[in-house]
This record gives structure tokens, C-alpha cells and sequence, in this order.
């Protein structure tokens, strides 16, 4: 992993959100993502944290910024404060717990009510190792993510599978909708960040829904 | 040490707790000094006061009298956000197999639990999932349900809200007993519930504390973070919220919380700021240590983030990796200079 740039060294800088039930895997999913590292043991989120990586698209330098959230409800004043200006979500279930399957049509909700309606958002269904437990299957999944017009990869944070993918295409999806409409920031890309909406079409969206690709 | 003060006045709280939910798997004779707490010089460092003193947040409904049966519960879910007992029942396993096993070295009794009976006490709550971790790991998870699901019946306006089971870890690792542990977690509820209120008043009037705090103290900073639009201090949001548990480890985390009890125990004596100062020169007990401690440890960090940070995130990332950088008594020590210097202009009135 030492091929991580410094965090100033970026073309672009995109907010992205994780939201999702307590549990599902958000911030080893996170933490996979910038650090690879994965615990077990890791404490539930209190509040907001965030975390960075840059990665390249094309022969530019994408920055993500990642913001974690609380999963419980309780929390949801606080957290969907921090959605602003995200121009991406991982919106995150539990393969094996139904429920949390069940809570991502109110999480999406949440998400179309405090963002731009054009963000780019993947429906993720995380911890697919755990084969002999599923509770949701991937045709489920595939079916609402194409009703509700989201791209869907299901992922293993514990065993590092398409968690890269999960994230690269995000963030690709989102630079490619940026890079189209040229919108030009390469003078200033420290002004992206703060708070503004980068418009990602919707038909842009509908154009490369279909890449997004299932594991399992 | 932390045995003597940790242990709650148990001659208040003895008696059925009526919650029906404790396993209690673990009455049988690990030891016996909690009955040590009779010593009647241990400050009653957990004890509230049952009467909700003008400076304690402005909850006037605490409904803690009352005790309300699990089926009214699940009738009657949280108004607010839709959350029911079930829902609490999941979250709270969820974390209850996520806490750390930090407090292992302090509890030795049950760090040796035997397998068999570990497993016993996560059977005796339904608890699974757990496949992963030692015996002491599993039968610390238990005890957490056990006590956090009891507490969820006993306080349904609060119910089980994450960062919950950080407040009760070390109180379970000190007290062996569940029903002991749980009335001990009442007692430290009484005040750190309002964190975790919907409405957030607990939170925002702490946050504001804070504020206060930095801004009477260090202008420069203040006006600082006012130009990042950061002055209402949220980047402490988790500090508030469990108490800088998870800024600090066991054992630091302890040594505040003792400290923190110490003060408020005081004050409930009767020892007020006048009485104080008259007994010696120091800071007078604060019911807002915490507070003063948390405005301490972004105040120590003042040149990195007037010279370096520009932007509210920044800051905030800072404060979260704060995470074992911490020494206590540097903190207590400044947050006590401020608590002297201070205290007259934050704890009135605003």
C-alpha cells in the first residue's frame, strides 16, 4: 500500500458517505479501504469520523474523502448533517442479516433527502465470506439496486474482496460524470471541497449502472 | 484502588432490582469484597442524587421511578425514532461482541472464567455470534446484554443507544456481580442518559460548555475556530458522548471517571466553591470536570490547529486520533488551571 500519495497531492477530491445499520460493516469497510486493515473487534461509531485515500482514474489523482457514520438511528440527526456535499454513498447491508436488507429503502430516504438527487450511490452487501449464513440473496439485492437506479457489488471487508472495486467504481462513476461535463477545477482543487455539489446527471448515472458487478 | 471507588453503595441499592432480565448466572462465589463498601469515607462515587439538582441537565421527566415491563416496551417504541426493544436487543449484541478486551488485566477473576461457564452466560441471554473470542471475551459479552437489555426495560425513553456498552465495560470489570453492576450503571446513567437523548439538549448544552470554556480561556483560538465555522465544538462530539472513554484507555479512563465522581460526590456533600476555598486553593469541585478536561485537550492542541488546520474536518480528525496520545494527569492538571480560573465566568447562568 505504500503506492498512497500525500494528501495534498490531488486533481480531485470527492466527499463520499457510509451509511447503514449498526453493525453491517462501515468502518471495516473503511478502514479495508485506507489502511487495509480489518478488526473484528472494531468499536461502533460514534458521531462521524472520516478517513482519506487517493487513488488514480485516468492520469488524474481522485482523493476521496470517506465520511463513517453511526448506524444507529439515534444518531441520525447528527450524522445526515454530514451528508452535505457528499457527491457519493456506500449505502451498506449485512448479506446475513435480513433487516439490515430491509432498513436500506429508509437509509436511502435519508440520502435523497439531504444530498443532491444525483449522487452516485452503491448499494453494498457486505461480509459475503459468511457463505452457510445469508440471509439475502444476491438477485434480491440486484433487483432493488436496478428499481432504485443505485449501482450494487457485494463485498467482504474481512476477506478484502471487491472492496477496492466497491470504492474505485464509485469514485471512477463520479469523476467520469465531473470529467464529462468538464467542469474545471484544475487551477483550484482545494475548492471542490468545501460543501459544493458537483451535478452528476442522472442519465449519466443510468448510462454505467450497469457495470457495477456482484461477487458471491 | 479502582475496586474500593468503583464499587457502588450497595447499601442503598440492595434488593431486588425487579428487572427480571439480569442472568445473575454468576451470583455464585467469586468473591465478596464488594461488601467493602460500607466504608462510609468512600466518597458514594456512583450514587445520584434522587432529587435532579438545578445544574443537572434539564430533564425534569426522568422516569426512572417507574418500572415498565418489557411487553409495554415493545408496545410502546421510542415515538421518535421507531426504535423498539428488538431493535435495542440486536444493537446491543452487536456491540456487546465488539468490546475490547482492554479491561482484562484488571478484572482477574473473570479473565479466567472457564469456557463452560462463559458459554452458560451467553446462552442464558441468547447471545451468538461470538465464535471469535476467548471465554473472559464471551462472558463479558453476556454480562453486557444482560445488564445493557435490563437498562433498556428500566429506561425505555433511552432504551440502548451505542456508546452505552463503553460506559458499562469497566463497570462490569469491576464489579463481579450483575445485579450490583447494574444498579451501579443506574447510578451513572442518572447524569450521562441525557447524552444520549434524542432531542440532544444533553449534548448541545455540553458542547456549548466547551465552547465557553475555550473561548473565556484562549480568544485567539476561538476566533480561529469561529472563522472555520467550528465553534460550537462538535469535533468533541464523541469525547462528550462516552466520556473520552475511547480517547483513553482502562486505566486512564478510571482515573478521569474517579476524579469526575470525586467532584460531583462533593458537591452533593455540600461542599460547595465557598466551603472550598476556605479548605484550601485549589479548584473547587465542578459538576462539568469532564468538560473542562475536554476543552483542555483541544486547548493543548491550540498551535496545530491555529497554524495548520483549515477546516472544521481537520480538527475533527485530529480530536478522533487523540486515541492513546493522552496523559491523564497533564489533562486533569489543566483542566483543574482552568476550572480555578474559570469557574466563576462558565458556571453561571447563561
Amino acid at each position: 500500500m505504500g503506492a498512497y500519495r500525500t494528501d495534498d497531492d490531488y486533481d480531485y477530491l470527492f466527499k463520499l458517505v457510509l451509511i447503514g445499520d449498526s453493525g453491517v460493516g462501515k468502518s471495516n469497510l473503511l478502514s479495508r479501504f485506507t489502511r487495509n486493515e480489518f478488526s473484528l473487534e472494531s468499536k461502533s461509531t460514534i458521531g462521524v469520523e472520516f478517513a482519506t485515500r487517493s487513488i488514480h482514474v485516468d492520469d488524474k489523482v481522485v482523493k476521496a474523502q470517506i465520511w463513517d457514520t453511526a448506524g444507529q438511528e439515534r444518531y441520525r440527526a447528527i450524522t445526515s448533517a454530514y451528508y452535505r456535499g457528499a457527491v457519493g454513498a456506500l449505502l451498506v447491508y449485512d448479506v446475513t442479516r435480513h433487516v439490515t436488507f430491509e432498513n436500506v429503502e429508509r437509509w436511502l430516504k435519508e440520502l435523497r433527502d439531504h444530498t443532491d438527487s444525483n449522487i452516485v450511490i452503491m448499494l453494498v452487501g457486505n461480509k459475503a465470506d459468511l457463505r452457510h449464513l445469508r440471509a439475502v440473496t444476491t438477485e434480491d439485492a440486484t433487483a432493488f439496486a436496478e428499481r432504485e437506479n443505485t449501482f450494487f457489488m457485494e463485498t467482504s471487508a474481512l476477506e478484502s474482496l471487491n472492496v477496492e472495486n466497491a470504492f474505485t467504481e464509485v469514485l471512477t462513476q463520479i469523476y467520469r460524470v465531473v470529467s464529462r461535463k468538464a467542469l474545471e477545477v484544475g487551477d483550484d482543487p482545494a475548492a471542490l471541497p468545501k460543501g459544493q455539489t458537483i451535478a452528476v446527471g442522472k442519465d449519466d448515472v443510468s448510462a454505467v449502472k450497469k457495470v457495477g458487478c456482484c461477487s458471491a | 484502588m479502582l475496586k474500593t471507588l468503583m464499587t457502588p453503595p450497595v447499601h442503598c441499592w440492595k434488593g431486588d432490582d425487579g428487572s427480571g432480565q439480569t442472568t445473575n448466572t454468576d451470583a455464585s462465589a467469586l468473591n465478596t469484597e464488594s461488601s467493602d463498601s460500607d466504608s462510609s469515607e468512600d466518597p458514594e462515587v456512583i450514587q445520584a442524587s434522587s432529587s435532579s439538582e438545578g445544574r443537572e441537565e434539564n430533564d425534569p421527566d426522568v422516569p426512572l421511578k417507574d418500572y415498565i415491563s418489557p411487553s409495554r416496551t415493545d408496545l410502546h417504541p421510542n415515538q421518535c425514532t421507531g426504535e423498539n426493544f428488538a431493535t435495542w436487543q440486536r444493537i446491543i449484541r452487536v456491540d456487546a461482541v465488539r468490546a475490547n478486551a482492554e479491561w482484562i488485566p484488571y478484572s482477574p477473576t473473570q479473565a479466567t472464567v472457564s469456557e463452560c461457564r462463559a458459554r452458560r452466560a451467553a446462552d442464558a441471554v441468547g447471545l451468538k455470534d461470538y465464535d471469535f473470542l476467548e471465554p473472559c471475551g464471551i462472558f463479558h459479552a453476556a454480562r453486557l446484554v444482560a445488564i445493557l437489555e435490563a437498562y433498556a426495560v428500566y429506561d425505555p425513553e433511552i432504551g440502548y443507544c451505542q456508546g452505552m456498552s463503553d460506559l458499562l465495560s469497566p463497570i462490569i470489570a469491576a464489579i463481579t456481580e450483575d445485579h450490583e453492576a447494574f444498579w451501579c450503571f443506574v447510578g451513572f446513567m442518572r447524569k450521562a442518559r441525557h447524552n444520549f437523548r434524542l432531542d440532544e439538549m444533553g449534548i448541545r448544552r455540553q458542547l456549548s460548555i466547551v465552547s465557553k470554556i475555550i473561548k473565556c480561556k484562549d480568544s485567539h483560538l476561538y476566533r480561529h475556530l469561529e472563522k472555520l465555522q467550528a465553534e460550537d465544538c462538535f469535533f468533541v462530539y464523541r469525547m462528550v458522548v462516552v466520556l473520552f472513554r475511547r480517547e483513553l484507555t482502562f486505566e486512564q479512563t478510571i482515573c478521569l471517571w474517579e476524579v469526575m465522581w470525586a467532584d460531583q460526590a462533593a458537591i452533593r456533600a455540600g461542599i460547595g466553591k465557598s466551603a472550598w476555598s476556605r479548605m484550601r486553593q485549589r479548584a473547587p469541585p465542578t459538576e462539568d470536570l469532564l468538560l473542562y478536561a475536554i476543552a483542555a485537550s483541544v486547548l493543548q492542541k491550540r498551535k496545530l490547529i491555529i497554524e495548520k488546520y483549515s477546516s472544521m474536518d481537520e480538527i475533527l480528525r485530529e480530536c478522533n486520533s487523540m486515541s492513546g496520545q493522552l496523559d491523564v494527569w497533564k489533562l486533569l492538571d489543566d483542566a483543574h488551571n482552568l476550572v480555578v480560573n474559570l469557574h466563576d465566568k462558565i458556571e453561571t447562568p447563561f
